[in-house]
């Protein structure tokens, strides 16, 4: 006893927190800490249900929206608008969500650069998707499109106009008119290079005026299940280390991918599957996780993007023996090939030992053959990244680089109105009170590959689908359904127990065993054997979390807690990435085998289809995997659900039969 | 206690005059933009965001240590880099006026990129972020010695500062912990009964 009071004294001489670390027992039983109920419109309570230790903040509200990104912000906008009280968890400040990293744009077929029209994009992202996405689906969000950007210009975006006041609209890849066949389209919408940050600033602030409520730096730990019904989440407030169950009728995720559990990734620290741990711990699947894109040219190690525009101005990638490999692997386009070749050939360069660097893991791109003027004019933020993140000056060394993870396709599933679903007994059932949107959800758009510039176009479609299903089905104001006193504990005791962990094992040691593996065994390169090898040492590095060691015993701000946290999450997206990469025994879009090079469909669609025998749902691979864990063991079990073929008017616009993918 | 900056902070409601301080630096865009025309920045002004609130009376240590977290979870991996070793380096030395000063050069600005573009030197700095911890930044960003800026560093160099000045806190950590989880368990265990 004595002992722990010496400690509480030394400690709270630290501060590590306002006397949290004072155990209540040590107290004589008053407490040292308490909630003052602050400003909400439904009272908020303090229980004490689940523990003492970690007294609990309940609150209510119609809807509550987890992540404040493009789709997150679109949601809680379009449920503020429609006069639901709604609360906005999110662990970073909204305008500081990864959606500001996006320069890009968004596409949409206004018609304003040539005449356009919505059914060829829908064309172009079928295709772009390798036929594993949903076209009803694909549908909604291109017919949606033009819809959409007016409207986000209503709300006050000022995307770039050309002279005669109409919104200016540039050509992007895989984009074409009439069904492939009239060349590159003008589709993608932009607001000079920050589209990004202006379409959280612009519903962000408009957010506010419909009073939406915000938990801002608030860590969403678990969802609220009850029998198989969403009934909110359970937060925890990173300022006081105070835990928060938000109650609501509805939930929608949208947390973002999870490029971190890589080595190599162009995503922020924060892009770490929060949503699809969540959804997995809660018992319901996660869809074609397996589906990571690469991006050629990453920074090594850094992982921050080098644009394609280095190659288009004459920057080579070269080999440990000075080689310029691509000449060999696509002998026309050379550096200029499409990305997914190019990822491909840098890494058969480095499996076949002609990497550099002392562990011969990456490749370079050279710059310094260009003359200096044509770098600094043409392509200055490369010169400054090179410097800042690599300390190369390119004027003389070449930039290492490395194929580098940039998107997550697979995610939630989620029907086309944004409901998320399961499937049982064959069937696609919804999971009542919760939804999806966003990079963490696949409703699914972009199948097996995405393309560029439909992301924007993704968060913004689907977050206002979620909002206009919940307006549909449900009224401000309804009554909550009784939850139980207890719910949320098991999130709180995983909390307590990272909290206090004293193995071996440091999270950040654990964490580079992850992405190493990843790295190594489920990259752009996969064979049978690499994965199956990849599949046990990811089970090895899951079960290693038990042993995991913390540092920081204090609750108020714990990066280290929180960093453990989102390795634990990290760990049950990447289980179920590399299992269902080694079970998918075919190549389509992103996911490319070097043992099964070819797309395995019902029928071959190389020949005629007359005369040819259809194969059966498990004879063939155009199907999406839905992956579940056993959050205890690491245990992965998948299962398999039809590919949506149908559009929603097949009168409107016709599917598009499944056809060879070539450019 | 939770005092009235943190009730502000939860439900952020518009105020009506003020605004964000106007984000200067209308030179050439930086970032891959295209042939796209330039930025007429309405939105910034039309749509207003509530102003930063500062924190005066937060105590230094908690001070730190959200600006460390602030520091390594940023909108886009370069300031996630940048300020993460950034923050390794100087956060723990800084006085409590660079706080501060540090405190609103990453939380004002609502554009992420335009902290990197201040420090890289692209944009001219504004103003009102200007001064000395934005100069060690600037000169941190350079880059001189060449350094390779791989990812953001783990956070072990923490627990090493923290070994310094406590040397025997390990011990009471251990013990204290045992007193924790035996306490918690009993807790739990009334809770299960109950």
């Amino acid at each position: 006893m004595a002992t722990v009071r010496a400690a509480s004294r030394l400690l709270s001489k630290r501060v590590l927190s306002r006397a949290k670390a004072v155990p209540a027992a040590a107290v004589q039983g008053s407490r040292n800490f308490h909630f003052s109920i602050y400003g909400k419109k439904k009272s908020a309570k303090v229980s004490d249900d689940i523990s003492t230790q970690y007294p609990v903040v309940d609150h209510e509200f119609d809807a509550v929206v987890v992540g404040a990104g493009g789709a997150g912000l679109r949601a809680a906008f379009g449920l503020s608008e429609a006069g639901f009280n709604t609360a906005c968890v999110t662990k970073l400040f909204p305008t500081r969500s990864h959606t500001v990293a996006a320069q890009g744009g968004i596409n949409a077929a206004l018609g304003n650069m040539e005449e356009d029209d919505w059914r060829w994009h829908f064309y172009d992202t079928v295709k772009g998707s390798d036929w594993l996405g949903d076209q009803d689906a694909i549908h909604y969000m291109t017919e949606q499109a033009p819809a959409a950007v007016v409207e986000l210009e209503n709300f006050g975006m000022p995307f770039s106009r050309t002279e005669d006041g109409k919104i200016y609209q540039r050509a992007f890849g895989g984009q074409s008119l009439k069904y492939g066949k009239g060349g590159q389209a003008h589709r993608c919408c932009c607001v000079a290079d920050r589209t990004g940050h202006s379409l959280l600033h612009t519903l962000y602030g408009r957010s506010l005026r419909y009073d939406t409520s915000y938990f801002v730096e608030y860590f969403a730990l678990d969802l609220l299940m009850d029998d198989g019904v969403c009934k909110g989440v359970i937060a925890l407030c990173m300022e006081d280390g105070s835990i928060h169950r938000i109650r609501a009728q509805n939930t929608i995720i949208a947390t973002g991918g999870y490029g971190r559990t890589y080595f190599s990734c162009t995503s922020a620290h924060t892009s770490t599957g929060d949503g699809t741990a969540m959804v997995t711990r809660a018992g319901l699947p996660c869809q074609d996780l397996e589906f990571v894109q690469f991006h050629p040219t990453g920074i090594y190690g850094a992982g921050c993007l080098i644009t394609e525009g280095c190659r288009g101005e004459g920057g080579i990638l070269i080999n440990s023996e000075g080689e310029r490999f691509m000449e060999r692997y696509a002998p026309n386009a050379k550096d200029l090939a499409s990305r997914d070749v190019v990822s491909r050939s840098m890494t058969i360069e480095i499996r076949e030992g002609r990497g550099v660097g002392p562990e011969k893991d990456h490749v370079h791109l050279q710059l310094h053959h260009l003359p200096p003027q044509q770098l600094a004019s043409r392509l200055p933020g490369i010169s400054e990244t090179a410097m800042i993140f690599a300390g190369v000056d390119v004027t003389k060394e070449p930039i290492p680089v490395l194929p580098t993870v940039h998107y997550n396709m697979g995610g939630i599933p989620t029907n086309y109105k944004g409901q998320v679903i399961d499937h049982t007994n064959g069937k696609d059932k919804v999971v009542p009170g919760l939804y999806a949107c966003g990079e963490a959800a696949s409703a699914s758009v972009h199948g097996a590959n995405r393309l560029g510039a439909n992301s924007l176009l993704d968060l913004v479609v689907f977050g206002r689908a979620c909002a206009l299903t919940i307006t549909d089905l449900h009224k401000p104001g309804e009554k909550l359904t009784p939850l139980k006193p207890s719910a949320g504990e098991e999130s709180v005791a995983n909390l307590d127990k990272l909290r206090f962990a004293n193995g071996s094992l440091r999270t950040s040691e654990i964490r580079l065993n992850m992405q190493k593996t990843m790295q190594n065994h489920a990259a752009v390169f996969r064979t049978g054997s690499v994965l199956k090898e990849g599949c046990d040492k990811m089970d090895d590095v899951y079960q290693s979390m038990e042993n995991i060691k913390t540092f920081d015993r204090g609750i108020v701000w714990n990066t280290d807690l929180v960093e453990s946290l989102e390795l634990q999450n990290l760990l049950l997206n990447a289980v179920q990435t590399i299992n269902a990469a080694e079970q998918r025994k075919e190549s389509r879009g992103a996911h490319a085998r070097e043992d099964f090079k070819d797309r395995v469909d019902e029928y071959d669609y190389s020949k005629p289809l007359e005369g040819q025998q259809k194969k059966t749902f498990d004879q063939h691979w155009r199907k999406h995997t839905l992956s579940y864990v056993d959050p205890k063991t690491g245990k992965v079990a998948l299962k398999y659900r039809p590919v949506i073929d149908s559009s929603l008017n097949e009168q409107d616009c016709a599917h598009v039969p499944p056809a060879i993918r070539s450019y | 206690m939770l005092s009235s900056f943190v009730a502000k902070r939860l439900v952020t409601r518009m105020c009506q005059a003020a605004w964000r301080p106007a984000i200067a630096g209308m030179g050439s865009s930086r970032g891959y933009r295209g042939d796209a025309p330039d930025d007429s920045r309405i939105d910034l002004i039309e749509i207003p965001l509530p102003p930063w609130p500062e924190r005066t009376d937060e105590p230094i240590d908690i001070k730190r240590r959200r600006l460390l977290y602030e520091s390594r979870k940023r909108g886009m991996l370069e300031n996630c880099i940048l300020l993460s070793i950034f923050a390794k380096q100087y956060l723990n030395t800084m006085t409590y006026s660079q706080l501060q000063q540090y405190d609103r050069l990453i939380n004002e600005p609502s554009n992420d990129w335009d902290i990197y573009y201040w420090a890289t030197e692209a944009y001219p700095t504004p103003e009102v972020y200007q001064g000395e911890v934005m100069d060690l930044l600037k000169e941190f960003t350079k880059n001189r010695n060449h350094e390779q800026r791989l990812d953001a560093p783990s956070l072990e160099y923490l627990e090493e500062e923290s070994k310094k000045e406590m040397p025997s806190g390990q011990e009471m950590c251990t013990e204290f912990q045992k007193e924790m989880t035996s306490r918690l368990v009993y807790v739990r265990g009334i809770i299960m009964e109950t």
